[in-house]
């Protein structure tokens, strides 16, 4: 700018009226408040938007942490539920299994029992036909009444040749002299050796005596009673007949009498050779009814 | 090869197989049977026995004769014994119990009884 043009604009603000440049001065002033307060005002809302952006944020990573948490409590309830399933499965499975091996193991008590019966059988089967002797024979039926049964009290009566009444044979917990024969049908034993029907009672509060006794067996030979086995009285600790006990005598009531055949038949025989000869014999013979 | 060995004693062949078939039910145990005490004892002296199943009851030398030898006796005195009565509660169980048998079972026998018996006193 040079001199000239700066004294002319000197001069023309010279020449302004001194209201108006005071008035142009407030008006500036007043301007440049309204300027300054505004930017503070703009600079003190940008302050506050911030805040509440920084404060939206933080509740966005907030809420995103959240349903990142929801998320995972969800996962581990779906979690919870599924291995509540397995759960109820696996006890399911584990009842069944305790159930199966209840059963399994009263399965094999049954069988221990079954196989205990069926070695009663045939010891007292092996041991009654074992020996060809009559003392043998009738050492075995005590024995088997005894070790087997339980028998306490006993007697076995054999019949007499006319077979109208049966002797006593052999007894236990008895005098052999003290008992009388039993006439057929007379009493119970007489009763069971004409019908050939065994009596056995399961009343053991009452219990027996010879005459009324706890089993009457009758010993078979084929379809006829040949002689009666009458148990008395049972050891103590016998609670009841087994079911092994009913099968015994059944198998003393069949086999006793052919054992007793055939020893009674082999003492008077000289010798196995003799009392072997004429079998082969029989063989072409018809069979006897 | 068995890993337990048992000696019955019994004078009765009839109980005697009735026992050595129960005893059999058991895996891995030897049975070796004796008629009566004297017997047992002539086996004892040869033989290391893990249990006596013996009865009462027999001739030459009873059960309650052998039941106290047997405790006695060095080698075997801690040899568990199970004995056999024929009666349900005799002097001769509690008197066989005092003179040192472990168990006793009383006749007529039941196999599931002798087997449970003697799983007990051998820990199997």
């Amino acid at each position: 700018m040079s001199d000239e043009e700066s004294e002319q604009r000197g001069q023309r603000t010279s020449d302004v009226p001194v209201d108006l440049t005071r008035e142009r001065e407030t008006f500036v002033r007043q301007f440049l408040r309204k300027g300054v307060e505004l930017t503070e005002t703009v600079l003190e809302e940008n302050k506050t938007l911030h805040d509440k952006l920084n404060a939206a944020q933080r509740e966005i990573a907030m809420l995103r942490a959240q349903v990142a948490s929801d998320d995972a409590i969800r996962d581990l309830l779906k979690k919870i539920e599924s291995l509540e399933t397995e759960r109820n499965k696996l006890l399911e499975k584990s009842t069944e299994l305790e159930e199966t091996t209840r059963q399994k193991e009263t399965r094999n008590v049954e069988v221990e029992q079954e196989l205990h019966d069926l070695a009663n059988l045939y010891i007292a089967s092996s041991h009654l036909h074992s020996t060809l002797s009559v003392r043998g024979v009738v050492k075995h039926l005590k024995e088997l009444l005894q070790q087997l049964v339980g028998a306490e009290i006993y007697a076995i009566y054999l019949m007499d040749g006319d077979g109208t009444a049966a002797k006593p044979l052999a007894c236990d917990g008895v005098e052999l002299s003290a008992l009388s024969p039993v006439i057929k049908g007379e009493g119970v034993v007489g009763e069971v050796m004409m019908t050939g029907i065994p009596k056995v009672s399961e009343r053991w509060d009452e219990g027996g005596t010879l005459e009324a006794p706890l089993a009457a067996v009758p010993i078979m030979v084929r379809d006829q009673a040949v002689g009666v086995i009458a148990v008395a009285t049972v050891f103590e600790q016998k609670e009841r007949w087994a079911a092994v006990d009913h099968e015994l005598f059944k198998l003393l009531g069949s086999h006793a009498a052919t054992a007793l055949i055939a020893a009674n038949l082999y003492a008077d025989a000289d010798g196995a050779l003799v009392a072997l000869s004429g079998v082969a014999g029989h063989l072409t013979q018809p069979p006897s009814s | 090869m068995a890993d337990f060995s048992c000696l019955v004693v019994e004078d009765s062949p009839m109980m005697r197989q009735l026992l050595v078939f129960a005893l059999a039910r058991i895996k891995k145990i030897a049975v070796t049977e004796a008629e009566d005490g004297v017997d047992a004892l002539r086996k004892l002296a040869n033989t290391r026995f893990d249990l006596v199943v013996t009865d009462i009851n027999m001739p030459i030398m009873d059960g309650l004769k052998l039941v106290k030898r047997i405790r006695s006796d060095e080698t075997h005195k801690d040899v568990p014994i199970i004995i056999i009565t024929t009666e349900g509660s005799t002097e001769d169980r509690q008197r066989a119990m005092a003179l040192g048998a472990n168990a006793y079972i009383t006749k007529p026998i039941q196999a599931p009884q002798v087997i449970a018996k003697v799983k007990e006193l051998l820990k199997l």
